[in-house]
């Protein structure tokens, strides 16, 4: 077994661009009515998405577009759009609960998320990430049943890895690390206020260290106004980030599902950590 | 995305709002025989900020938009009539700047001492609203529609302006703003002028690129407003930036609601309809987001 994740040197750096969708849920599940100034993710299935489509189109590069269940529920349409556009739908909690739950509520909610994703898309979801970096063992366990491949929320690694939840040989899954203090746009933008530019420069420069080293990007944005990504300025800096990705040598892009089978072809590239 | 038909066939629009709050958003914090020290930034808005900034807009023959609370205006009604009179649209912010869902039951009073007092003082009722903190409650849209407010400028969800129909005989433009664009919570911040205009900037050639709303919104107050003469002259740069750009027009709220209410677009739906179910069973956890250190 190996100790440390070791991509193939023919996959010269690997690129997972992430669409928390992020509308409505947002605000909701913290009991607030989404009016006013807390309308920004009405922005989302109205401005956002479409732009984002439009501009993911242009570059022709796959993406995955994590969705909060109660989001997918009042925003139908959108997410079959986001689907028929040929882009991965995964799920993102269902209030984008930003709080921990117990066990129970959380195995309910997890499941009711899938429920209504696989029923509005007729596949199976293949992955999650956390709508607010928390996350558990029974985490795992759920999502496994459910037959995710992946998690996409653990902070913990540059590079992929099998994350082990328990002691059976399929207590598995892959893990696809992020990084939600630099590898997305809300700290920048609702945090320092970072002006789009430098915004951009950032990430350059984020991208320039991994490329020279781990060759693994993960890139989590919101399609909301606000702290997201999805009024024109922001978007334009994710517009010109793509492209200065897709100038390197060898990058490829994939969705994180994509990756993730992958990952499972090739589990003897992989790391496996058990967390106590 | 559908180009949004601006007038005149102009790029873009730009919508130049102010958010008076002078006293108002001291009262907040304090009471009356406080008002001095460091609860003087909003009287500094008032004295040193108004005519600075109603001379920089008149040099570059903009009209603004003024949302002023009933309050503010009952203490600073020469200063409102003289905006009246030079062309700015005067415009409602609640009768003070208490949050409007926390009214309960007066809301509607509120909302009608506003109007009221605001055609006292102006001359003529304000079409438009806009809530104090951006925070509305389930009823404020029908509230305004009924006491015959043309528009709200309180919401923060689409690149134009929309229609509402609060009840099947009425509608309500929206006017929405941006966070981006508002230089409140970069002062706020403490964050230097220059960086807001690098900002501003960059967020307007891409708005003009995609022919969008461009609804900026400033206020008058000396600590996270946009009058001090370095922080207008800031300001100056950005707008002979914006004045090298061809067919930009210039637009109040209430020009921007009376185009939007004559397009004929259909009506959005109710926007708390999704949502009134869910919100009845869920607690209140607001104080979870996150606040910057």
């Amino acid at each position: 077994m190996i100790t440390r994740t070791l991509l193939p040197a023919d996959l010269r750096c690997v690129v997972t661009l992430g669409i928390d969708f992020d509308g409505p849920s947002h605000e909701v599940g913290r009991g607030i009515a989404p009016l006013g100034i807390h309308s920004c993710g009405r922005y989302s299935a109205r401005c956002g998405i479409p732009r984002h489509l439009e501009m993911l189109a242009r570059h022709g590069v796959p993406c995955t577009f994590f969705v909060p269940g109660y989001d997918a529920r009042c925003h139908p349409d959108t997410v079959r759009a986001i689907d028929a556009a040929g882009f991965e739908v995964a799920a993102h909690g269902y209030l984008h609960e930003a709080w921990e739950l117990g066990e129970e509520e959380e195995s309910q909610l997890l499941r009711r998320t899938d429920d209504l994703l696989r029923e509005l898309l007729g596949k199976p979801v293949l992955g999650w990430r956390s709508p607010s970096g928390r996350k558990t063992q029974t985490t795992m366990r759920v999502l496994k049943s459910l037959g995710y491949l992946y998690d996409s929320s653990d902070k913990d690694y540059d590079l992929p890895y099998r994350l082990r939840f328990g002691r059976g040989a399929d207590d598995w899954m892959v893990e696809l690390p992020n990084n939600t203090y630099s590898l997305d746009d809300f700290p920048f933008y609702k945090f320092s206020y970072t002006p789009p530019s430098e915004v951009l420069a950032q990430w350059q420069s984020e991208f320039d260290a991994i490329y020279a080293s781990d060759r693994f990007f993960v890139l989590a944005v919101h399609p909301r106004s606000g702290w997201g990504s999805g009024t024109p300025a922001h978007t334009r800096v994710l517009d010109q980030f793509i492209g200065y990705m897709r100038s390197h040598d060898g990058v490829q892009f994939f969705s994180s599902g994509e990756f993730a089978r992958w990952c499972l072809d090739h589990p003897q590239h992989l790391e496996e950590v058990a967390i106590p | 995305m559908k180009p949004y038909a601006w007038p005149g066939g102009a790029r873009c629009a730009v919508f130049v709002s102010v958010n008076f709050d002078a006293e108002a958003y001291d009262l907040l914090s304090t009471t009356e025989s406080w008002l001095f020290g460091r609860f003087s930034y909003g009287r500094y808005g008032v004295r040193a900020g108004l005519p600075r900034l109603t001379q920089f807009l008149q040099r570059r023959r903009i009209r603004a938009t003024v949302f002023v609370t009933a309050s503010d205006a009952e203490r600073h009604a020469q200063a409102i009539r003289a905006l009246s009179a030079a062309g700015h649209e005067i415009a409602a912010r609640g009768s003070d700047l208490k949050p409007l869902p926390s009214l309960g039951a007066g809301e509607g009073d509120a909302l009608r001492y506003a109007r009221d007092t605001l055609a006292a003082i102006a001359g003529s009722p304000p079409a438009g609203f806009r809530a104090p903190g951006g925070e509305l409650s389930a009823n404020t849209l029908r509230l305004l529609a009924e006491l015959g407010y043309q528009y709200d400028a309180s919401f923060q969800d689409a690149d134009y302006p929309y229609l509402f129909a609060p009840s099947d005989a009425t509608r309500l433009a929206e006017v929405p703003g941006m966070q981006a664009l508002d230089d409140a919570p970069v002062y706020s911040a403490r964050h230097t002028h220059a960086r807001l205009m690098k900002i501003w900037r960059e967020e307007f050639d891409a708005l003009y690129d995609a022919g969008c709303l461009v609804s900026l919104t400033l206020h008058l107050r000396g600590d996270m407003g946009s009058t001090r003469a370095a922080r207008i002259a800031a300001l100056d740069g950005l707008f002979s930036h914006i004045a090298s750009r061809p067919d930009v027009c210039f637009m109040t709220g209430a020009e921007l609601a009376a185009h939007a209410l004559a397009s004929g677009l259909a009506p959005e739906p109710d926007p708390m309809a999704l949502h009134q179910e869910t919100l009845a069973l869920t607690p209140y956890r607001g104080d979870l987001a996150v606040k910057p250190i």
